[in-house]
Order: C-alpha cells, then sequence, then structure tokens
C-alpha cells in the first residue's frame, strides 16, 4: 500500500519532503509533523479547554449557586461572645426626707452614694441616688423613673415610728422609720431589697458569656439555698413571652357541676393582678367546663384511707393526674405560651379527695400550669335540700380559696420573683428587669447558633428576609442594652423600653432562626448530583482530558528536545 | 308524621319565644326497606354571644370557638361524608340533605369581609388550618386552587347582624379525603359528654364507618331571638345507614363466612330450584333487631345536663303495629307511642348516669311495603369520553314530580380539568316518551368563574327550570391538562378525584299541586350532591428523567466523541503506529508464555512416542502437524507484516 495515497486527509497533509519509510524495514515511524499541524491541533485542544474553563465552569457555579445573603456575622458573633454589651443595671434610688433642707439631703446623698458604690463595684446594679421632696421634680432625664423611692419620716409622724421600714404593696417605696438616720442605716435597708435581685441577675449570667469574673465573685458568695431557690423558680417558669394565654377549666367526672361563676372570681382574684402584670406581658382569659371527665388509666387512682375518712392520692399520680389524652386542654390559638388552670371536682362518692402525704388540695406542674382540687362539703346534708342552682353551679364563695391558689400559681409560673415581700411594685420591676436579661441572653445565643449554622453547612440558602430579621434583632438588642444601662425598663410612649427592646430582638431573632425556606434545602445530597453529571460528563470529559495530557506532554518532550538539542 | 318535619321541629322550637336549651341531644331511628337501618344523632349546643366574645365556655366546645374567634368566622359548615345515599329504595334525604356532605371533606363558611381580599384568604387558611389540626382531616389542603366562591347556591342559616353584609363565603372541598375513626374521635371530644354517656355513647368508629351510607357535620351559625339576645348554636349531626344484618355479625366473628347449605333460604318457586341450585329469597319484612346488637353496645346512662332539654332522647320511626321492647337496666317495657297510629315513638333516657337503656325489636313481615318519600330529584354525573386527551361530563337530572323545580347547579373543578363552556348544553325530555325530540333549556342565570393554572379551579353555577316530569341533561366536553412531574401524587395511576355536585333545589314559589310530596311544600330548599367522580389524568413513567439524563448524555457524548476525535487525533500508516511501551511488554511477556506452553507441549508429545508401537504413527503424524503448524505460523506472520 502506497502511504501517500492515503494520506489526504486535511490535517495531515503535510506528508510531502518526509522520507518514505523503506519497504524492506520492519518497523516504520510516522512522518514528522509539521509545525503548523501541531499549532493547529493545539489550538483545537486549548480552544475545548477555554471554552469548558472559561464558559462552562462559571456558566455551571452560577446556575447551581444558593442566593446567601450577607449577614453582619461579626457582629452576631460579638453577642454571642458577651463582647458587644457590657451588661449593667441602672438603678436610680431618690431619697425624699419631708422637713430636711436641700443641704442636708445632699449631704445624706453624698455619704449614701459612696457607701453603696462601694459595693456596687462587684454587684451588677448601678446605683444613682438623687434627691428631691417634690414628685415633680426631676430627675436626669438620661434616667428613667427612679427604681426605689426611699422616704425618710420624721420622728413625729404618725406613720412610722422607731427603727422599722415599710414596703408599700403597689408602689416602689420604702419608708423608714424615724430611728433610722444613719447613711449606713439606709444603705444596708437598701442592700437587703436589692440583694435578692443581684443575686438574681447574677444567677442568669452565670454559665454565659457575659458573665464577668466579678460575677463569679458575687456568685461565691450566694449561699447554696437561695442558688436552689434560683434553680426551682427558674424551672418552674414558663419562657419569657408577650403574650400569655389563660386558660381556666373546671373538670367533673359526672355531669354536675356544671357551671360556675368564673367571671366574678376572676373579677375579684385575677384582674387586680393581671393589670399589674400588664407592664410584662399581655394576658388572654378563657375558660371552659367539662364534664365526664375520666382519670387516665396509667395513675392507679384514689384510694380510700379509712383512718381520716378521706379519699387519697398518691404522690406518683400527681404527674398523671391530668389526663392529656382526654382532657381538651389544646393550646390556644395565636402567639404565646398558655397556662392551664384546672379545678378539679371530685364525684361526691370520692369525697374528700387529697393529696396522700401532704394533705393539699392543689399543685403546680412546671411550665405547664396549675392543679387544683375542690372538695364540695356536702355529704352532711341531703342533696335534696339544697337547691338545683346549688347544685349544678359553683358559686363566688366556693371558688375564693381556689382563686387564691391559682394566683400564687399564676406568679410563680411566670417567674416572679418572691421577694422584697412586701411591695408587689418592686417585685414586678424585678421581673422585667430580669426578664430583660434572659431575653438578651437567649436572643444572643440564637444569633451566634445563626452564624454557626451559616458558617458550617456552606450549602444554605439565605434568603434576605433572613438578613433583615438579623439586622432588626442586632438593633434592638443594641437599644436593650443601652436601656438597661440607663435604667429605662418599662415601655414608655417614645420608648420600647429595656424589656420590649429585647422581646422585640428575640422575635425577630426566632423569626430568622425558623425561616422555612432556610431549613427546607440545607439537605441535597452529593450522591444526586454525581448521579446527573457523571452520564454527562464522563463520555465528554474522558476524550478532553485524554486530549490535553498528550499535547501537554507532546509539548514538554519537544520542550525537553529544544534544549537538548542546544 | 314525616322525617323531614320531625327534623324540622327544633327548628320551629328556635323560632318561638321559648328559652332555648344550652344542650339537647337526640336520636332518631328509622328503619329503611331491605333489611337497613337509619340512624341521625344530634347534638345542639349553644352559648350566649357575650360569653362567647369574652371567651367563657360551658357547653359550646373552647378548641372550636377559638378557631372561630381567631378566624373572624361568622358561620361555619364542615362535612365528612362516605358512601352514597340510595335515593331509589332509601327514599329522600334525611334533613333535607342540609347537614350533608360530598364525598370526603366540605366546608364552607362566612367570614368577615373586613380587610379586603387577601385579608378573607389570610383568615380562609387559618381557619382551615386549625380544622385541619382540630379534625384530624388535611383540610390544610384546602388552598387557592380549591376553594370558590359560590353565589346562588348556600344562604347563611343564621341571622348576622347588618343582614349579612361584611361576611364573605367561601367554599372548599377535598373530595379524596377518606374519613375515618380519626376524625369521629374529635368530634365526640367536642360534645359535653364525650361518647360517654347518652345517645353519643352508641357512636363507635367501628360501626360508623362500616356503615353504607355516612355522614358527619358541624355547624355553628348565630341566632338572635325576637328580644335582641344572640346566642351562637353549634349543632353536630352524625347520620348514618347500616346494613342491620352486616352491623349485628358477632364480634368475635366478624369475618363473612358461607352459611351451610342447609341454612341457605332458597325461593323454591324458582325452576331450576334443585338440591344444589339455590336463588336465594327475596328478604320479606326486617328481621328483629336491638340497639345493642348493632351499635355493639347500649345507650349507657344519659346525657341530661343542667340547663338542658328536657323533651326526648330517642325517637324512633316505624309503623305503628310494631312491638318495641325499652329495657332499662334490668326492668323491660314497651314503648308505644303517645297516640293511636302514630309512625314516630319517643322516649325519655333515665337520668341515671349508671342505667343502661336498649331498645328491641322483634321480627316483622310487612304487610305492604312501607311507603318512603319520593326525593324531590334523582341526580348522576358522569365522565364520558375516552383517551387521555379530552373527555366529557354528562349530568343527568331528573324530576319526578307534576310540577317544575328551580335548581341550583354548582361545580368546583380542579383546575387541571379544562372545561368549554361553548359546548355546554343543557337538553330536556318528558321522562317517559324517549321518542321526543330534546328541547334546549336556557338556564335562568349562570355564573362562571373560569380556572387558572395552578391558582383558581373552576367555579360554574346554573339556575334551572327543570319542567314537571322530566328529565334534564346537561353535558360538556373538556381538556385534561399536564401536570408537571412534581405535582403528581405517589398514586397518580389511581386517577384524580372530582368534587361532587353540588345541587340546591329552591322552595317551590307556586304551590299549585297539593301533593304528598315531601320538601317542598315546608317551604324551605332542599340538597342534594352527585357521587364524587374520578378523573384519569395522563400520568408519566416516573423514572423519566433519569432515563432522560441517560440518553441525551449519550447522544451528546457520541457526538461530541466523534468530533473531537476527528479534531484532534493524527492520521498515519498501520505501520507508522508508534508500538507503545506497554503494548511491546505485553507482547513479550506473551511470547514468553507462549514458548513455555510450546515446550511443555513438545515434552507431552515426547512422553507418548515412549509407548508401544502404534505410537509411531501417531508421532509422525503429530510432528507433521507441527511442522505443518509451524509452517503456518511463520506465513501467517509474514503476512501480517505485509499487511502492516
Amino acid at each position: 500500500m502506497d502511504p501517500t495515497s492515503t494520506e489526504d486527509g486535511g490535517g495531515v497533509s503535510a506528508v510531502e519532503g518526509t522520507e518514505l519509510p523503506a519497504s524492506g524495514n520492519a518497523k516504520a515511524t510516522p512522518p514528522t509533523e509539521s509545525a503548523r499541524t501541531l499549532l493547529t491541533r493545539r489550538t483545537i485542544v486549548f480552544s475545548f479547554w477555554a471554552i469548558v474553563l472559561g464558559l462552562g465552569l462559571p456558566h455551571w457555579l452560577w446556575t447551581t449557586s444558593t442566593y446567601r445573603a450577607s449577614l453582619p456575622l461579626s457582629t452576631m458573633n460579638d453577642w454571642a461572645e458577651g463582647k458587644a454589651c457590657d451588661l449593667r443595671f441602672a438603678f436610680p434610688i431618690r431619697v425624699r426626707v419631708p422637713g430636711w433642707t436641700r443641704e442636708e439631703m445632699v449631704e445624706l446623698s453624698g455619704s449614701l452614694s459612696a457607701l453603696l458604690d462601694h459595693d456596687g463595684s462587684d454587684g451588677l446594679l448601678d446605683f444613682t441616688i438623687h434627691v428631691g421632696n417634690a414628685d415633680e421634680e426631676p430627675i436626669l432625664p438620661a434616667h428613667g423613673d427612679p427604681a426605689l423611692t426611699v422616704v425618710l419620716h420624721a420622728a413625729g409622724s404618725p406613720d412610722t415610728n422607731g427603727v422599722t421600714s415599710r414596703l408599700e404593696p403597689g408602689e416602689s417605696a420604702l419608708h423608714l422609720g424615724s430611728g433610722l438616720r444613719q447613711a449606713g442605716e439606709i444603705a444596708d435597708q437598701i442592700r437587703e431589697i436589692t440583694s435578692p435581685q443581684q443575686e438574681a441577675l447574677a444567677y442568669l449570667l452565670s454559665g454565659t458569656p457575659f458573665a464577668v469574673t466579678e460575677h463569679g465573685v458575687l456568685r461565691a458568695t450566694q449561699n447554696t439555698w437561695s442558688e436552689a431557690s434560683l434553680d426551682a423558680r427558674n424551672t418552674r417558669a414558663f419562657k419569657p413571652s408577650t403574650t400569655y394565654h389563660l386558660s381556666f377549666s373546671l373538670f367533673v367526672p359526672g355531669n354536675e357541676p356544671s357551671a360556675w361563676a368564673i367571671e366574678d372570681a376572676l373579677a375579684a382574684y385575677m384582674t387586680p393582678l393581671l393589670d399589674a402584670l400588664a407592664g410584662v406581658s399581655n394576658f388572654t382569659v378563657t375558660t371552659q367546663v367539662q364534664l365526664h371527665a375520666s382519670f387516665s388509666p396509667s395513675i392507679a387512682g384514689p384510694t380510700f384511707d379509712e383512718a381520716s375518712g378521706k379519699w387519697k392520692l398518691r404522690k406518683e399520680d400527681l404527674s398523671g393526674f391530668v389526663n392529656a389524652a382526654e382532657w381538651p386542654l389544646s393550646p390556644s390559638i395565636g402567639e404565646g405560651s398558655t397556662i392551664n388552670f384546672v379545678l378539679y371536682v371530685p364525684a361526691p362518692g370520692h369525697s374528700p379527695l387529697v393529696v396522700a402525704d401532704t394533705g393539699g388540695t392543689g399543685w403546680l406542674v412546671p411550665q405547664w400550669g396549675g392543679v387544683a382540687i375542690l372538695n364540695l362539703d356536702e355529704p352532711t346534708t341531703p342533696r335534696k335540700s339544697t337547691t338545683d342552682t346549688d347544685r349544678t353551679t359553683l358559686s363566688a364563695a366556693n371558688l375564693d380559696e381556689i382563686m387564691l391558689t391559682f394566683a400564687d400559681q399564676l406568679t410563680a409560673l411566670i417567674g416572679l420573683p418572691s421577694s422584697p415581700a412586701g411591695s408587689l411594685a418592686l417585685r414586678i420591676a424585678a421581673l422585667q428587669r430580669e426578664r430583660a436579661t434572659a431575653l438578651l441572653l437567649s436572643t444572643a445565643s440564637t444569633l451566634g447558633a445563626l452564624s454557626r449554622l451559616v458558617h458550617k453547612l456552606p450549602n444554605i440558602p439565605i434568603p434576605d428576609t433572613v438578613a433583615t430579621s438579623v439586622g432588626t434583632s442586632l438593633r434592638h438588642l443594641d437599644h436593650a442594652c443601652q436601656d438597661l444601662r440607663a435604667g429605662r425598663y418599662s415601655n414608655t410612649d417614645t420608648n420600647l423600653g429595656a424589656l420590649g427592646n429585647a422581646q422585640a430582638a428575640s422575635e425577630a431573632s426566632e423569626k430568622a432562626f425558623f425561616e422555612p425556606s432556610m431549613v427546607g434545602q440545607v439537605y441535597f445530597p452529593d450522591e444526586h448530583k454525581v448521579a446527573v453529571y457523571v452520564p454527562l460528563l464522563g463520555p465528554m470529559g474522558v476524550p478532553l482530558v485524554l486530549a490535553g495530557v498528550k499535547e501537554l506532554l507532546g509539548w514538554y518532550r519537544g520542550m525537553r528536545e529544544k534544549v537538548k538539542r542546544t | 308524621m314525616k322525617l323531614a318535619q320531625l327534623l324540622a321541629l327544633p327548628a320551629t322550637l328556635i323560632s318561638a319565644v321559648l328559652a332555648i336549651p344550652e344542650y339537647s341531644e337526640h336520636l332518631h331511628l328509622r328503619p329503611l326497606p331491605n333489611g337497613y337501618l337509619y340512624a341521625g344523632f344530634n347534638f345542639t349546643a349553644s352559648t350566649s354571644l357575650s360569653a362567647y366574645e369574652s371567651q367563657h365556655f360551658r357547653y359550646f366546645p373552647r378548641s372550636l370557638g377559638q378557631i372561630l374567634q381567631h378566624s373572624d368566622t361568622r358561620e361555619l359548615h364542615l362535612r365528612f361524608a362516605l358512601g352514597r345515599w340510595d335515593d331509589e329504595s332509601w327514599g329522600s334525604r334525611p334533613r333535607d340533605g342540609k347537614r350533608e356532605g360530598g364525598t370526603g371533606v366540605e366546608i364552607w363558611s362566612w367570614l368577615d369581609s373586613g380587610g379586603g381580599k387577601p385579608a378573607v384568604e389570610e383568615r380562609w387558611s387559618s381557619l382551615v388550618n386549625s380544622l385541619s389540626g382540630l379534625f384530624c382531616a388535611s383540610l390544610n389542603f384546602i388552598d387557592g386552587t380549591k376553594t370558590t366562591r359560590p353565589v346562588l347556591s348556600f344562604e347563611p342559616e343564621g341571622t348576622h347582624r347588618g343582614g349579612g353584609n361584611g361576611m364573605e363565603l367561601l367554599h372548599g372541598t377535598l373530595p379524596h379525603e377518606v374519613v375515618c375513626t380519626e376524625n369521629l374521635t374529635p368530634f365526640l371530644k367536642l360534645l359535653p359528654c364525650k361518647g360517654k354517656a347518652g345517645i353519643s355513647s352508641l357512636l363507635d368508629g367501628h360501626k360508623v364507618f362500616d356503615a353504607n351510607w355516612q355522614t358527619m357535620s358541624i355547624d355553628v351559625r348565630p341566632i338572635c331571638g325576637l328580644g335582641g339576645d344572640c346566642r351562637l348554636e353549634i349543632q353536630q349531626t352524625v347520620d348514618i345507614v347500616l346494613d342491620i344484618k352486616r352491623s349485628m355479625r358477632p364480634r368475635n366473628d366478624p369475618i363473612p363466612r358461607p352459611r351451610p347449605v342447609e341454612e341457605l333460604e332458597c325461593d323454591e318457586s324458582k325452576s331450576y330450584h334443585a338440591s344444589d341450585t339455590c336463588y336465594p329469597k327475596r328478604k320479606e319484612g326486617e328481621m328483629a333487631w336491638s340497639l345493642s346488637k348493632i351499635f355493639g353496645t347500649p345507650v349507657r346512662g344519659s346525657c341530661h345536663v343542667a340547663d338542658g332539654d328536657e323533651s326526648h332522647d330517642i325517637s324512633l320511626e316505624v309503623s305503628p303495629d310494631r312491638a318495641v321492647e325499652v329495657s332499662h337496666g334490668g326492668s323491660n317495657d314497651t314503648l308505644a307511642s303517645h297516640e293511636q297510629n302514630q309512625l314516630v315513638r319517643t322516649m325519655r333516657l333515665p337520668d341515671s348516669a349508671r342505667q343502661h337503656t336498649d331498645i328491641s325489636l322483634p321480627q316483622h313481615i310487612f304487610q305492604d311495603s312501607p311507603h318512603q318519600n319520593r326525593p324531590t330529584l334523582y341526580a348522576s354525573r358522569q365522565i364520558t369520553g375516552c383517551g387521555q386527551e379530552r373527555g366529557g361530563m354528562h349530568t343527568v337530572l331528573h324530576n319526578p314530580h307534576t310540577h317544575q323545580q328551580r335548581i341550583v347547579y354548582l361545580e368546583s373543578l380542579p383546575w387541571f380539568l379544562r372545561p368549554y363552556m361553548h359546548t355546554l348544553k343543557v337538553l330536556t325530555h318528558p321522562t317517559n316518551s324517549h321518542d321526543r325530540p330534546t328541547i334546549p333549556l336556557k338556564p335562568d342565570q349562570m355564573y362562571y368563574t373560569p380556572a387558572l393554572d395552578r391558582k383558581r379551579g373552576t367555579h360554574l353555577e346554573l339556575l334551572l327550570t327543570i319542567p314537571a316530569q322530566s328529565t334534564v341533561e346537561l353535558t360538556y366536553d373538556f381538556d385534561k391538562a399536564i401536570l408537571r412531574y412534581t405535582e403528581y401524587p405517589p398514586d397518580a395511576n389511581r386517577g384524580f378525584d372530582v368534587a361532587p355536585a353540588i345541587i340546591r333545589v329552591l322552595p317551590s314559589t307556586h304551590n299549585t299541586h297539593n301533593t304528598s310530596t315531601a320538601g317542598n311544600e315546608i317551604g324551605q330548599d332542599s340538597y342534594f350532591r352527585t357521587t364524587s367522580l374520578l378523573l384519569p389524568l395522563p400520568t408519566p413513567d416516573f423514572s423519566m428523567p433519569y432515563n432522560v439524563i441517560i440518553l441525551t448524555s449519550t447522544v451528546i457524548a457520541l457526538g461530541f466523541g466523534s468530533i473531537f476525535n476527528l479534531l484532534v487525533r493524527r492520521f498515519v500508516l498501520a505501520e507508522e503506529v508508534p508500538r507503545s511501551a506497554v503494548a511491546v511488554r505485553v507482547a513479550g511477556v506473551l511470547g514468553k508464555v507462549r514458548g513455555v506452553v510450546g515446550s511443555l507441549k513438545g515434552r507431552l508429545r515426547g512422553g507418548g512416542q515412549g509407548r508401544g508401537g502404534g505410537g509411531v504413527a501417531v508421532g509422525v503424524n503429530g510432528v507433521a502437524a507441527e511442522g505443518d503448524g509451524g509452517m503456518n505460523g511463520v506465513s501467517s506472520v509474514v503476512e501480517s507484516r505485509k499487511e502492516r
């Protein structure tokens, strides 16, 4: 066969001039290629690769990329690590001494603030003292209302005498008797009121990045009893929320009584408490009557104790007393947690029903609600003598004690501090401070978790709404921090206050973290991508790569030979 | 006394100035022909509007009340239904069909229309989602595509402030939903006695959902008395038709088995009757039954609550000459009607919570078949056509009465069924003369909302007048849409459910014929629903995307590979192909192996030669052959070199 006759292909036409292989030779070598042919082929391979790398790859990356809005990750981390805010709580105190001159009072306040600042350095509360006899006398506008007003009564005043101190339930004022005149004594009284607050705040901060070592010192001084009580208070209370739904339910095993004077009872016992708590949360109230409520089969049920003549409920059964499967205690609709209050009226045959060990008739279910048992004292009088309404309706008088129990349980369930016992206003103010702190801490940790999540999962998309929510949350966090330091705790017309800002921040951060479109696409497995790409990229990639490698090798050899020749 | 009238009785009581009981419950029993029993449960609770608004609930369920408040619902109607009411043999429907739903789940409600359309849609979505959670039903799938806004078909049942202004009606259906026990349990939980006492203790999922036809309904509406005091009423009903024989089969042996030959009841008058052939005897009359045997339990106690209804609990509609026995606890008693020859007998359960009550009836042979009310209308609907592209809808409405009737015909179709309204034909002909030409019938009014793909379904409402004793046929053609790959449900080949058509028969204004027909003469409208339809859509092979990926990839790779190789490969003579190092090495190894094998062969042959004389010839042959082979081998090598 004549090699020339076959060589008419376009790319390999440059055979002329090359040596024809000797016919007798056993091994022929291909003619060396001309530089032009080589260049053409290399240009072709190069252009293919250029298209793949320059057009295909960016296109592929662009079409398969996920949208990630930019988040202020460093600020989020600062909050999570506790660097963004140095938590201090302003505690403005106003001192009023009726009958004293201004100079005398200024002198007293000077020595007071020196005394209080001395231990304020390792506490969380920043005490500032102002003086003034008249309420309308403005104190510095940077600070909100005074957290505590100290009133020193004159010696002859009929109110207080001697070395007594008194708190008013409705106002945040401390009334001191004429015996307590010394700055040291007054400072002691103030410390006594504020130390539970200091402890509670230190307890909240402990274990979080916001805890500063000096708080640790403060904690070390706490006794174990107060820590245990703080623990108990914390586990009982609901998560801070803007709205609580209170649901009062009457459960009856038979079909009587089927009505209760709940509206009157609520108006008498609950409404004043809820009005006082309005600064902390909103409350909605709903009531229901449920007949034919039976015990859950999982509990042993009450047993009759001959000795006392009472039906006793074992302590183990208390947790299963509320028959969750059958009693309609579904949470209320809308934002917020539902606090359930269950009143159980045992059947006449099972009355009186009490808890075995304590003999009590009410108990609290942590983070769920309260249960109370009402034993109607009727076996002595025959049923016929009572009128129809008496049998079927529980009067407000019947409910008095129950409502007191429920009110007590409610304060525990929303985490109202128990001290200072004398003043509800001071307790609520303390709760506001703790609430704001707890919300601030949880928001900071949520933002930190979101930042870690974004960092760990490079595949998840981040929509713009998340970035907006994070921004809102951070802005409110800043405000909350400033408000805490300035002592603006409660909501006013112009300002949300520390609690309001912390709540807004918490809501926004939760919204960002639980964004549904982010959660939905976290998992897009790599196997799936391989299954789609291999059939296409395999057969196309192999010739491309082989040709590329071959040309690279050829070029490398050529270079080496050139070097050798020279 | 007619069933319809009886059931209208509570309504008339309500309209009276009498104080409305806060709770009442009734059970109505009526044997139907061919061994069926109709049982209608009715539970009505009410609360004053002020108590409802301040969220103090007594007999009105709190869980539902909160949902209604949260979604600003003024009036709610919810239906769960299963099975088909047999018009032909069972007669007219209970409660005029007003407490009946189409197969699956149906909901319609009047919502506060404040805030415009988006606000109403928000409320609707909140309502169906909450109800979905409450009733463990897939109501949350009622989205824009399954929601319509009917104009003529429904009217509010309650009295509304402002005469019904400021509220909007939305209607949604889920024909695919299978109603079952998990829907009954929350339904019973809404009742004050929770299925533990009173007539609700008869409601057991095993029996209710074993029925031939059952429908559960919840209706919430405000009622205002003459004095202006308004109450919110919730009416819950369960209507079931049970096969008496089937329900009475023993619990320990629920599987139906063939009966032994001796126990078969054969019609011996048949000519082919023999020892091995049996024509089953027509059922005559009704077998003996009792509540405890049919429902598996007697009525446990009673649900008489304070401020409740003081009238009867159970009513039974049987012929006056039939003996009815009632047992309270241990004592037996006969239940007689209060007046002579009255069809309905009533009774009140004893107040005691412990006593069980049972009603039993002996076997009864009818002298004449019991009179059944003729239904107002007969309706049936089918899908016609073949193939996967097109189809047609065909509805037959038949008026058996001697007066004309005005009806509203409502269809809500899914978006993937695309009707052509220009093909809509309404033809009528007298029922008994098929030879006469059909006459086109013009609808009095027509409301049509065309579908939008994936956004809205079709809504078609026609106001028709059906002439006396005639049949109306309604037909139109439609296209079947092709869905997207992800829009198919897991069982796509089963077909897609199309919601039943709802037919409202308007009260006839000119009551010229004072016939004994039920329904119209009361002056109230009645409702019918056709059965739901199954629409087969073209379904793809669901492994298709992967096949497509593989096939296209192969084709692209083939084309790309050949063109690419053509462009970059160098073409040289066969001899000039440089032998790659690997090939040389492989050839070397092969040569060695061949050498070893050859020497082994040679040795084997050598060993064979040493045996006996006969072996020589073989050996010679063998050598010759080897020589030949060797020669051949050499020549082939030469040839192959030449070829190169």
